[in-house]
């Protein structure tokens, strides 16, 4: 990680537990967190301030994760930004949320309960792909 | 004495104009005179032998009836069977009548054929419909005795003629309690409804009775047509698939249970990890905060395991006579209040005409309640001034209809398909989940089914659906003690 600039992470989550647990451990990690506590809310955070990566849980009152993550996906503003669900919900349901005509498959899905080495090395493959991304990005844009 | 024209009428039209074909034979069996009608059934016969106009036939008939009648003079009526004029075979019922002279002597004999051909056809097509349709046909007496059965009657249940219909349909030494041809004969009306029998081969056979009242005048009924359709295929079907409908939901309670684990699972992770961090830095918050984290989510898993030996205890439904109108009213009752202080109004509509049903009143007083308790909460998140909640019951075609329906939150498309599928709550700390699955069970052992139809910010109806006709079987209350089968209850098992 870069010591300048932390890197901000966006923790969609209802439940209590795992909010602290995902905070106090990405904190750890050296990211920057923010937290969202459903869909609505997360939808606000980043209109205010976009983060470099979304943890979304799918099952939350209000706007679902569903919801919130096709919304956010579909908007040119945010797509590059890598989301990682984290969810109790089944293989069915990865199945699902990566097969959909209505957005691109999230870049990360973890099932819970997680092991912090697997998160760990999620988030690092995310946002090494999402850096290398918006290198490609830049490098298309200053060509045109 | 009789009017000359009416005399000369009889005389000259009768033998014309009556609707019977008339021949006149003589003793060497040459037709000496017949009338219209007998000429447009058999064609022309003046001078002709019998045999030739109404048989067709070159030599004499093997049993001939009229060179009896010549014997004896006796009249005799035959059921014969002859050619038309267009070499279509005929049936024909005839009467001989010999002309006797003073002298004794019989020299003609006067045939009197009616037409039964149309009858005859008619006869055997309803021969064919009684003996070949695909369902059972017996005609019982008053003695409820079978005085016709049809062929696949027979085949299955062996019947013959004489023997009582219990005897051939259910291999009973009495009378049925319920017998639709007992108020077939007393109201004259027809009745139908399911019966088990027991066939020849000693196997259980389902069938759908019609009894069906039969009488030759139109003020008694002397017979009742019993016609059974055999359901036991459909039967058998109808538990399959009930049973895979049991199978099925305690497939997706075990899938819910799993998702339930793993979210206190990842609590536990986190309170172990915060615990841990918190002693290697000696950061005292943190460990305490790891503790409570893992204190909580102990409880958690404590709370989910007592519901869960409730949920599995295997309770067997206790099933008897209930009003449900009754059960909504206990439920709402017990709600009213709890309602009343957060400010949501509790309300029950009725159908007072509700009859009784099989029911486990226990059971569906946890769902009435896991309902009324759900929708509460709803309102409770809702952003209405002021909300209610409605308890209905009705019934519709055979079909009970429970209904909860609140003004509530609602909830959006994502949440209603995983509302039955997961130990799912959106009440936080709040709930485990478990309710809804509890009382989808219970449903689903009363053969019913739970829909749900909602929209974000509107309100949910969670609508319970029994048709009566998949509702249990009240179970016979045992005079005796029960007997070593009877389950012991969980805590004497323990105990």
């Amino acid at each position: 990680m870069e010591k300048t600039e932390k890197k901000r992470v966006l923790v969609v989550e209802d439940d209590e537990d795992v909010i602290t647990y995902l905070s106090l451990w990405l904190s750890d990690q050296g990211f920057d967190v923010d937290v969202a506590r459903d869909g609505n809310e997360a939808s606000e955070k980043v209109k205010q301030r976009p983060p470099d990566l979304v943890t979304l849980d799918i099952v939350m009152p209000q706007k679902t994760g569903v919801k919130f993550y096709k919304e956010f996906k579909r908007d040119p503003r945010y797509a590059h930004i890598p989301v990682i669900i984290i969810t109790g919900l089944q293989q069915e349901f990865k199945r699902f949320i990566s097969h959909r005509r209505t957005a691109p498959p999230p870049e990360g899905y973890i099932a819970k309960p997680f092991s912090q080495e697997e998160l760990l090395e999620t988030i690092r493959r995310v946002m090494g792909e999402a850096q290398t991304l918006s290198r490609e990005e830049k490098r298309k844009g200053n060509c045109a | 004495m009789m009017d000359a024209t009416l005399q000369a009428w009889l005389h000259t039209q009768l033998f014309e104009q009556v609707p019977v074909s008339i021949a006149i034979i003589d003793r060497n069996f040459v037709i000496v005179e017949h009338n219209r009608n007998f000429e447009e059934l058999f064609g022309p016969g003046r001078g002709r032998k019998c045999h030739t106009v109404y048989k067709k036939q070159a030599g004499t008939c093997d049993a001939c009836i009229a060179a009896l009648s010549f014997q004896d003079g006796k009249v005799r009526v035959n059921d014969e069977v002859g050619v038309d004029r267009n070499g279509h075979p005929a049936h024909y019922l005839v009467h001989m009548i010999p002309i006797v002279t003073p002298q004794g002597d019989i020299p003609y004999i006067i045939e009197m054929s009616t037409d039964i051909t149309e009858i005859k056809r008619l006869q055997r097509e309803y021969q064919v419909l009684f003996e070949k349709v695909p369902c059972y046909i017996a005609v019982l007496n008053r003695d409820y005795r079978i005085v016709k059965a049809n062929e696949l009657m027979r085949e299955t249940f062996g019947a013959t003629t004489g023997q009582y219909c219990w005897e051939v349909f259910k291999r009973r030494a009495d009378r049925c309690e319920d017998c639709p041809a007992e108020l077939a004969f007393s109201d004259g009306q027809t009745h139908v409804c399911e019966q088990e029998g027991i066939n020849k081969q000693g196997e259980k056979t389902r069938y759908v009775v019609h009894a069906a009242p039969l009488s030759r005048t139109d003020d008694s009924v002397t017979h009742v047509m019993e016609m059974a359709v055999d359901v036991t295929r459909i039967y058998q079907l109808e538990q399959e698939k009930l049973e895979a409908e049991r199978l099925a939901a305690v497939g997706q309670t075990v899938a819910g249970l799993a998702h339930g684990i793993k979210n206190i699972l990842t609590g536990l992770h986190g309170g172990m990890y915060i615990f841990k961090s918190g002693l290697d830095r000696g950061d005292q918050g943190r460990i305490q905060q790891g503790w409570q984290m893992l204190d909580r989510n102990i409880e958690k898993i404590s709370t989910l395991t007592r519901n869960l030996l409730s949920f599995s205890k295997g309770k067997i439904p206790e099933i008897q006579l209930v009003r449900p109108s009754d059960i909504v009213q206990e439920v709402v009752e017990l709600y009213r209040d709890a309602a009343r202080q957060q400010d949501v109004e509790l309300r029950a509509e009725i159908d007072s005409q509700l009859a009784p049903a099989p029911f486990d009143p226990e059971g569906l007083h946890t769902c009435l309640a896991n309902l009324v308790a759900n929708a509460i909460d709803a309102c409770q998140m809702s952003e209405r001034p002021s909300c209610a909640v409605t308890v209905r019951c009705r019934e519709q075609s055979e079909v009970i209809f429970l209904e909860v329906e609140d003004q509530g939150c609602g909830m959006d498309y994502d949440i209603k398909q995983k509302v039955f599928t997961n130990f799912f709550t959106t009440k936080g700390e709040g709930g485990t989940g478990i309710g809804l699955l509890l009382t989808r069970k219970i449903i689903q052992e009363h053969g019913g089914k739970l829909e749900v139809d909602s929209s974000p910010g509107k309100g949910s109806l969670f609508r319970m659906i029994f048709p009566r006709s998949r509702l249990p079987k009240p179970a016979p209350r045992p005079e005796s003690p029960p007997d070593t089968e009877a389950r012991p209850s969980e805590e004497t098992r323990q105990g």
